[in-house]
Formats: C-alpha cells, sequence, structure tokens
C-alpha cells in the first residue's frame, strides 16, 4: 500500500478573503439560491469532476449569517490574502523545512458541489519541499497550502442542497505528505504528529470537525483513491485497511471479469411489465407515474456482484453506489435476489427479459420515482461496470462512521485548477520570513520536556500537548494558579465537561482566562471545595450561570475555616463517650459523621487534619 | 560568469521563450522545480519567473535566485484549447436564420469574454461553439455576431450609433428580438442611447451583462443570457430593455426600461435598477411585464441616428467654482447639471449659468439625488435659475438627460428644437407621476 495524507486545520484567525470573523453561528439572517455551471478551466478542457457534478442540476440554498458578506455570497472579489493566516502557514514551512516561493498565487480550483458559492474554492501554494521525522522515519512533505474552508452542509431537500455561510472562507492551512506512508498505523501517527505542530503554533481552531483528513490511497495495480474529510484520527487505520481490502477484491473481480470475456452491457430494459404485480415496496416506486423500472444486463458478471461475508466488500455495493450519486435510492443487483420481495420466479422472469443467462450473467434493477433519475442511474452503473474489467477507477470517497466509504466523486484532475484572476499574486520576501523565523513557536517535544520539569506526568503532559490546550496551561500558570490544578481542569474536566454539551466550550486560549480564572481563585480561597469542581465549571460553562448561582445550584455553598471548626467540635462533643473510650481510635469514626455535613464543602484531606487536631487536643486535655 | 551576468542571461532566455514552455528550473540552493512558464502579470515583482506546477498550481520563483534553467521539450502547456479558439469565426448561426429568430450582438465586456489563462488576456467569445459551451440553457435558432470587442468603459456615442444601425438591420431582415451582450459598466448609457435612436421597435432590444466573468462556474450571465433570449424571443414589448439579476438568487431576473436604469452596485448581481418607476418586468420561467410597457410596433423600425458629442454633464459639488465650470464646459453647445437637491447649484454659479445660457449654450437640470425630481419654484436659487435660463428635466437621470442632449444635438442645430427635444418625453425617459411604493431602490 501507498497512502498520502492531506491534513486540514481551520485557522484561529479571521477570515481568508474577507474582514468576517471565523466563528459558527446558528443566526441565520436571509437566504439566497444558486445554480452552478461547469465551466472549461485554464485550458478549456472540462474537469470530468466538474461535468458530473454540474450534469446533476441541483440548485443550492445558501443561508446568510452574521458572519459572512459579499465576498462569501460571492457578490464581490476577494480581499488580499490574510496576513496573520499566511504567517501561520509560514510558520509551519519553518517548523518543518519547507520552502516557500517568491511569490504565493492563489488559484481557483473548481468544485461545483455547491459548498463554494463561487463555484472554486481559492487555494494557495505557500510552501513545499519539507520533512517531518515520525518514528524515526522521515516523512516527505510535498506542499502546505492555504485554502478556503467549505460552506457548512445544513441539509438536502429534493433537487436542492442546503448550505450555511458562516464556515465559508475559514483559512485551512493544508499539509500534503508524499505517498511514502506504509500502513494504517503509521498514516494515524503522521496525522497525529502533524497536529500536533499545527497546534504548537496555538493559532489553530479546537475542537470537533476543526481538523480532517484526506487520505490518498492506492495498492500496486490499483488506482488513487481519496477518503474525503476524515474527523477521527483514531479510525485512519480502518479506512486504510479496509480501502486496500476494497482494492483487492475489484483487482481479483477484474481478472475474473476478463477471463469471462464479457460484452458491454447492453441498453437498459424496461421491467415494469414483468413486475407489475411485485409486492416489493421498492419496486413499487418505479412503477408510479413518471417514474420507471429498468433492469441492466450484466453480461459475465454471474456470482460477482455479491459477497459470501456478510460484511464483506463487495462489485455490487460500489455500483449501488454509483447509482446513488447520481440520484437514486439504491439499485437490486442479481446476486442479492431472490430477497427485498422479489420471489424465485420474479427472477427468472428477469433472466428471461433482459435475455439474460443465470449462470453467467448479472443485472442490476433500478426503480425510481423519476424516470430521469432511474436513467441516470443505470448509465452510472454501466459505465462503472465497464471500468469493472480493468480494475478501479480513481474516486473520491466520503468516510462513514463505520469504517468503511462510499463513492463520492471521480476524483478531480488538474484540469480544475486556473489562477484567482481578482487577486495580484502576494510576495513572500526576506522581510516577511525573517519576522516568522524570529517568532516560531516552542516545538512539541521541548514543550513536553518543560512541562515534565513542573512536575506534570507523562500522560497529562502528553494530553495536553495533543489537544493543543498548552496556550491555555501557560496563561492561566502565568495568573499564579497551581500547574497541577491547571493540567486537572484541561485534562479531566473540561475534556469531559465537552464530551457530555458535544461542543467545544471556549473559542481560543485568550479566552480561558476570563472563564477560569474567576472559578478556580473561588475555589482556592475556599468558596467550594475540589470535588464541587466539576459541578461549578458545569454551572458556568454549560448552562451559562454565574459563579455564586453554580455554587448555590451545586449544593456546595462554601464553609469557612471556622465553621469547619465549629462542626468538628459539635461532633466531638456529640460522641464525648466514643471519644473517651477509643482516644485517637475515634478519628476513623468520627471522620463519616464530619463528612456527612461538610462533603463538597471543604477539600476531604483538610478535613481529616481539623478532625485529627481537634480530637487531638480533646484527647490531650481530658483525664 | 558573474551574478549579474549569470541573471540577465536566465532572464533574457526566458523573455525569449513561450508561454507554456515545458521547463526546469534550478534554483542557487539546488532545489529544481518543473513546471511550465506562465506569463506574468502586472502585479508581479520585477524579477519573478512563474511555474505552472503538475499538481495544477501556480507559483512564482526569482529569477535573482534561478541558477539555471532547462527546456524539457515538452508539449505546450494549454496549446490545444487556444488552437481550437483561434479556429472560432467572428459571424455564425446555430442553423436559425436571422428572420423569425433571435439575434445575439456581442460587444466585449465580462458576459462575452474569457480569461485567456495563458497570456492572461481576456478574450471575447467568438463562435458558436463558444456560445454553446458558454451558455448551454440558450436555445432556438440564435444568430450571433460580434459588433465589437471592448470593454464598457471604452464604449461611447461612435459605437453607440454602429449599434442602432446594426439593431435596425436585424429587425429589417426579420429579427424577432435582438440582445446585446455588453459589458455592465456603461450598459446603462448605451441602452438610453438606442431607445432614443430606435423608434417604433417591433420587438425588444435586450441589453444583457453579468457581475461575475462567465469562465465561473457560478458566472450569473448564464442565467441572465438565457432569461434576455427568453424575453428578446417571446415578450411582446418594444422598447430597449436592461435585463439583470432581480435579487442574488439565480431564480428572477428583472428587466429595466433602457431610459430608467442605472448601475447602482459596483459588484452585486442585482446591480440594476429602475428609478422613479416600477421595472418593466421579471423573468423566471414565465415573463411577467409591467402594464405601463410599449408593445411590439407593427411596423418597421424607424432609426434616427447620431450623437453630436458637444454636451456635457456636469456633477455639481461644494466649492465648484465658475472657473472649473468654465472650463469643464468649453466647446459644449450643451449641458447637463445633475444639481443639488430639487436642482441648485451655488449662487457664486448663477451668473456663469446666466453667461453660458445667454451665449446660446442650452443649460439643463437634474438631480444628484436620482431619484425623485427637479422643481425650481420651491426655493429662490431655482426660480434664479430658471431665469437665468436652466431648462428643467423632471425626473429624467442625468447620464439618460445627456445621452438625450448628445441625440438632440445631432437632430437640430436649433438651440430652440433641442430644448424642445429634452422637454418631450420619447422614450419613457421622464415622467410626471412617481408611485410612493416601488421606484425608489431599497
Amino acid at each position: 500500500m501507498k497512502a498520502g495524507l492531506e491534513v486540514h486545520q481551520q485557522l484561529a484567525t479571521g477570515k481568508l478573503f474577507c474582514k468576517c470573523p471565523s466563528d459558527l453561528t446558528e443566526t441565520v439572517q436571509g437566504e439566497f439560491v444558486r445554480l452552478l455551471h461547469a465551466t472549461g478551466g485554464e485550458t478549456g478542457e472540462m474537469d470530468r469532476a466538474a461535468k458530473v457534478q454540474s450534469a446533476k442540476k441541483i440548485s443550492y440554498r445558501y443561508q446568510v449569517t452574521p458572519n459572512s458578506c459579499l465576498v462569501e455570497a460571492d457578490e464581490e472579489p476577494p480581499i488580499r490574502l490574510n496576513p496573520e493566516a499566511l504567517s501561520v502557514a509560514l510558520t509551519m514551512a519553518e517548523l518543518m523545512g519547507a520552502h516557500a516561493p517568491r511569490e504565493a498565487i492563489v488559484m481557483r480550483k473548481i468544485v461545483v458541489d455547491g459548498s463554494n458559492t463561487a463555484g472554486f474554492q481559492r487555494t494557495v501554494v505557500v510552501a513545499m519541499d519539507g520533512s517531518l521525522t515520525v518514528g524515526g522515519k522521515v516523512h516527505h512533505i510535498a506542499t502546505i497550502c492555504l485554502e478556503e474552508d467549505a460552506a457548512r452542509k445544513i441539509g438536502e431537500n429534493e433537487g436542492e442542497i442546503v448550505y450555511r455561510l458562516d464556515r465559508l472562507g475559514i483559512p485551512l492551512i493544508e499539509i500534503a505528505t508524499a505517498p511514502d506512508i506504509e500502513n494504517g498505523k503509521e498514516a494515524r501517527e503522521v496525522a497525529e504528529a502533524i497536529g500536533m505542530l499545527l497546534r504548537s503554533t496555538r493559532k489553530v481552531k479546537r475542537g470537533i470537525g476543526t481538523i480532517r483528513e484526506d487520505l490518498n490511497v492506492s495498492i500496486p495495480g490499483g488506482a488513487r483513491v481519496e477518503i474525503k474529510g476524515v474527523q477521527e484520527l483514531a479510525m485512519i487505520e480502518d479506512y486504510l485497511d479496509n480501502e486496500v481490502r476494497r482494492q483487492k477484491l475489484l483487482l481479483e473481480r477484474a481478472e475474473q471479469i476478463r477471463a469471462r470475456g464479457p460484452d458491454p452491457p447492453p441498453s437498459p430494459v424496461n421491467l415494469a411489465p414483468v413486475l407489475s404485480k411485485s409486492p416489493s415496496k421498492i419496486i413499487a416506486q418505479g412503477l408510479r407515474p413518471g417514474g420507471a423500472l429498468l433492469g441492466l444486463k450484466l453480461p459475465g458478471f454471474a456470482g460477482l456482484l455479491g459477497s459470501k461475508e456478510k460484511d464483506g466488500e463487495r462489485l455490487g455495493r460500489e455500483f449501488a453506489d454509483y447509482a446513488r450519486a447520481a440520484g437514486v435510492q439504491g439499485i437490486l443487483h442479481s446476486d442479492e435476489l431472490p430477497g427485498y420481495g422479489l420471489t424465485e420466479e420474479h427472477v427468472r422472469e428477469i433472466y428471461s427479459a433482459l435475455s439474460a443467462d443465470v449462470a453467467r450473467d448479472g443485472f442490476v434493477i433500478v426503480a425510481s420515482a423519476s424516470r430521469d433519475r432511474a436513467t441516470a442511474a443505470l448509465t452510472a452503473v454501466r459505465e462503472r461496470a465497464l471500468l469493472a474489467a480493468k480494475g478501479l477507477p480513481e474516486e473520491t470517497r466520503d468516510p462513514l462512521p463505520d469504517g468503511r466509504t462510499r463513492y463520492s466523486r471521480p476524483l478531480p484532475g488538474r484540469n480544475r485548477m486556473y489562477p484567482e484572476t481578482d487577486l495580484p499574486s502576494c510576495p513572500i520576501d526576506m522581510k516577511t520570513m525573517e519576522e516568522v523565523r524570529s517568532k516560531l513557536p516552542e516545538r512539541p517535544e521541548a514543550t513536553v520536556a518543560r512541562l515534565r520539569a513542573l512536575g506534570l506526568s507523562s500522560e497529562v503532559t502528553q494530553h495536553l500537548v495533543r489537544a493543543g490546550d498548552v496556550a491555555a496551561f501557560d496563561l492561566l500558570v502565568l495568573h499564579g494558579l497551581a500547574a497541577g490544578l491547571v493540567a486537572r481542569v484541561l485534562t479531566q474536566e473540561l475534556p469531559s465537561l465537552e464530551r457530555e454539551a458535544q461542543r467545544p466550550l471556549f473559542d481560543g486560549p485568550e479566552s480561558l482566562p476570563d472563564i477560569l480564572l474567576p472559578i478556580l481563585r473561588n475555589l482556592e480561597q475556599g468558596a467550594f471545595a475540589k470535588e464541587g469542581l466539576l459541578p461549578v465549571l458545569r454551572g458556568v460553562l454549560v448552562e451559562g450561570l454565574d459563579i455564586a448561582a453554580a455554587i448555590q445550584k451545586a449544593g456546595l455553598t462554601g464553609l469557612t475555616l471556622e465553621d469547619l471548626e465549629r462542626i468538628v467540635t459539635e461532633v466531638l462533643d456529640q460522641n464525648s463517650t466514643l471519644v473517651s473510650q477509643k482516644k485517637m481510635g475515634a478519628l476513623g469514626p468520627l471522620m463519616g459523621d464530619v463528612m456527612a455535613k461538610v462533603r463538597g464543602k471543604r477539600d476531604g484531606k483538610e478535613v481529616s487534619q481539623t478532625l485529627e487536631r481537634l480530637l487531638r487536643q480533646r484527647v490531650a486535655s481530658s483525664p | 560568469m558573474s551574478g549579474g551576468e549569470k541573471e540577465a542571461d536566465v532572464t533574457g532566455r526566458v523573455a525569449s521563450l513561450p508561454p507554456g514552455t515545458h521547463l526546469a528550473v534550478v534554483l542557487e540552493d539546488g532545489r529544481r522545480w518543473e513546471g511550465w512558464l506562465i506569463p506574468r502579470d502586472p502585479y508581479s515583482a520585477a524579477d519573478s519567473l512563474r511555474l505552472k506546477l503538475p499538481s495544477g498550481y501556480n507559483i512564482g520563483l526569482s529569477l535573482h535566485e534561478t541558477q539555471s534553467i532547462e527546456e524539457l521539450g515538452g508539449p505546450l502547456w494549454g496549446e490545444e484549447a487556444r488552437t481550437v479558439r483561434r479556429e472560432e469565426t467572428t459571424e455564425e448561426s446555430n442553423g436559425g436564420a436571422v428572420s423569425g429568430g433571435v439575434a445575439i450582438l456581442t460587444t466585449g465586456g465580462t458576459i462575452a469574454s474569457y480569461v485567456d489563462y495563458v497570456t492572461g488576456g481576456v478574450k471575447p467569445v467568438r463562435g458558436r461553439r463558444a456560445l454553446e459551451a458558454l451558455f448551454p440553457e440558450v436555445d432556438g435558432p440564435i444568430v450571433l455576431k460580434e459588433v465589437f470587442d471592448i470593454l464598457s468603459e471604452d464604449i461611447g456615442p461612435g459605437h453607440w450609433h454602429r449599434l442602432g444601425t446594426e439593431v435596425k438591420t436585424l429587425f429589417d431582415q426579420g429579427a424577432k428580438g435582438v440582445v446585446i451582450a455588453h459589458g455592465t459598466d456603461t450598459m446603462a448609457y448605451t441602452a438610453g442611447a438606442l431607445a432614443f435612436q430606435l423608434r417604433d421597435l417591433p420587438g425588444p432590444v435586450v441589453m444583457v451583462g453579468a457581475q461575475r466573468s462567465i469562465d465561473r462556474p457560478s458566472s450569473d450571465g448564464v442565467f441572465n443570457m438565457r432569461c434576455a433570449v427568453q424575453v428578446a424571443r417571446e415578450a411582446d414589448l418594444g422598447e430597449v430593455v436592461v435585463l439583470m439579476h432581480g435579487n442574488p438568487s439565480d431564480r428572477t431576473a428583472t428587466f429595466h426600461r433602457g431610459t430608467r436604469v442605472r448601475k447602482m452596485h459596483s459588484t452585486r448581481r442585482d446591480a440594476f435598477r429602475t428609478l422613479n418607476q416600477e421595472p418593466l418586468g421579471t423573468v423566471d420561467t414565465t415573463i411577467t411585464l409591467n402594464p405601463d410597457h410599449r408593445p411590439r410596433s407593427p411596423g418597421k423600425v424607424r432609426l434616427e441616428e447620431g450623437f453630436d458629442r458637444r454636451g456635457r454633464l456636469l456633477w455639481i459639488h461644494p466649492g465648484l467654482t465658475p472657473e472649473a465650470a468654465t472650463a469643464f464646459t468649453a466647446g459644449a453647445r450643451g449641458i447637463v447639471l445633475a444639481g443639488t437637491g430639487m436642482g441648485h447649484l451655488a449662487s457664486e454659479l448663477v451668473p456663469w449659468v446666466q453667461r453660458t445660457t445667454e451665449s446660446g449654450v442650452i443649460v439643463a437640470m437634474t438631480t444628484q439625488c436620482l431619484g425623485g425630481t427637479v422643481d425650481p419654484y420651491v426655493y429662490s436659487r431655482g426660480r434664479e435659475l430658471l431665469s437665468a435660463g436652466v431648462v428643467y428635466l423632471g425626473d429624467m437621470l442625468p447620464e439618460t438627460a445627456y445621452v438625450k442632449l448628445l441625440w438632440a444635438l445631432h437632430q437640430s442645430q436649433s438651440a430652440g428644437l433641442v430644448t424642445k427635444i429634452l422637454t418631450t418625453d420619447l422614450a419613457g425617459e421622464m415622467g410626471e407621476r412617481r408611485p410612493l411604493i416601488g421606484g425608489m431602490p431599497e
């Protein structure tokens, strides 16, 4: 296997080509609807991926947000590249020993799935030819680019996709490795290392969806496939392993098909007369007025479409994905029938209607409420079936939550790239580079060493560095809080609350001291005990309460030391017999009584020390 | 070889290579870049060498840091596509004859141009193949003719005259309607100029443009062109109109009377607005016409062609001196003023106005507010100007009044007659009634 990685990380700066802030929002101020047309790129040749998308005649509905302007609406030319974003990209270039060209030239990359209002994504090479050593192996970094993030997909209606403009234009730094990764584990480790380096710049966004991986993978004899938009690092190995399995199966099938030397699939046949009485719900869709129920004979495909393993890869699934991409809900193929409401008798009739040989040929059926979509789906299956004898096509695939992937569109070629004519090139001169070099961040290895020297455990240190929370840690410690406490909040309480809330609870590290300092100061001053930290943080960060209300709600109204001493004295008074009998041996039993009254309001250790001190006095003064 | 000689050598060689040459560039630090030579643009750094990389990205390298270049002998990049485009002719039809069909005249501008990425220049759309590629939704018989190949800021009275005669010829040959693809900057001026020249129109003259260039997937030109052809073919309309997006969506195009329309935004798709009345109509899948429109005229089109350039348009502003006004209007036979408010100017300019009119030069007043009418009777300054000989043009837009002045000056040498023409509504350019609802763009 040969794989390359593209890591896409959102930057915590303003947008790349306008002055809008880059926060996501739920506020929608209005909307507009657009169509996109495939156009010839720079060479006048139309890109294959763009052509397929444009042929779908889909309209795109865009939701306007407070953080979008005429630039996102494609109603105004972009303004010049955000210098702060450029500086982060150049910083990454320096950290990986990559070289910046003399001029960065913004390009338009044609993307006509509606995710960019312009029909292209602006992207610019900022540096090339760097390296990163991971686990002793030197990985070549091919390019470092800056590009615009796409609009956020909100939903899909019939013939229409809804996008929100809040995410469009947020700067993404794209780091692409050469295809020299040899297995899934290595891919994950490289992705992790790049992620840590990105976070060391302290200028990247954190949280789900702010870093995304594209995996380019091929095996000998296979084809380059791009798995686009993997959000979970832990899944990288699964995606790569499954993709290798899939490519192997398809190569095996190709050989089998070639051995049978079949004719190309003939034209689709109307199966409505044969299946008009079928009780199948799937089939019924195609029998409605305006709909179509079509069958396509696949000469030589008998037994090659399905799989004996329950969850195994199968050629039939590939065909179904192409049909789905052409706008239908799915297909039925000969290796999964009888089934889905179709009997053996039906299957025999289908074979006969298609003039197909049960022993040698396969078929697919599509039923759709739209004749156009049914025809388009079988055209896509037919084209895919022709490729099946050759091996497999170059594709872009979407990652699925179960570790598998699904066909999304053909892999775009270089025909989709042409210059952004609305922007002058961006010079990268010596002065810019000197400025960047003078402000290089601490490398992750150095950060680890520094934090370990502060007494943090290896585990906690790794956590802070990986999560990109070192900036927040440093800031809070700078404000005089204890390193251990800060580390605990950042590695335990906050992640736990973010999992609960399923959203990031703060934007950048800068906002953290404002939020956390008052809470932690209250803790240090005894307004509540350590045990109360999680509920208080939850009250403030998740529920939006002020600190006093959060402490109140958590039932943690604090105790002063005097209050504690008074309670301990009361307990000793109530248990004077026990004290006189057991002396210091009463400590254990009495601790339970005291804790019942002060739990969460004072630190347990402190309670124990106070009880021990007052008990000792009592024992010493008694006869 | 010294550094300077080496650099001059490399620079000279790069300059001698045709764009698109397949090259390897070796820098002083030993790095080697392969790609195709791309022309510099006017913004390039002085020592820039531009390459298109195999990935499709362009980068700029420094000639100063270049050790050597090597021609790799591969094919020129993009050569094939350019050859195809060169073969196109300038006049072609898609099987349609003028008679009964729609004619599309191209003049240049965003809608009828594509960027040649190899040379960096903007080129006009040429020929049927290009038209079909760029406007796949335009159907039915079409005749395409390239009249000019210029940006709209370069279009002036001579071009207006030529377009007027072209349109007349097409209608005389039986065209159902004429579409003129035009740059948007001065499209409203050209629309007004055609409206005054072409009378009793037997069909629509639809001026259409784009705010986003046609090589972008998001170009508004595709939808605008589709709608323009539909209006030209189907609408019972005998007027010159400007058709563009009605809002930011690719859902509704709005068409505006050529004498009442103005570009009100430098970049938006819906930049064009009708002032002081409702737009003439809209197109989504069907055409909706405002009852106020003039239907197709049954007879032949009348052409009253030509313009006299000795007219001026002067924007009144605080601090404008009589000397500056005199200098600007030297040699003029007529002046349109875009006055403040209801048609005013500073007292120090009143004697200049008086002298000008007394010398036989027409001075006409419009409002720089654009919305609303001028009125000489409300303030004393207006009455002063009226007695100084200023002609008040009601709610006519300043640009429309200027175009009308040039046309009227060509029609007659008599100041009295020109004044009469100016103050008579000929092509819906002025009205006595302004609705409260509509007519004031949002």
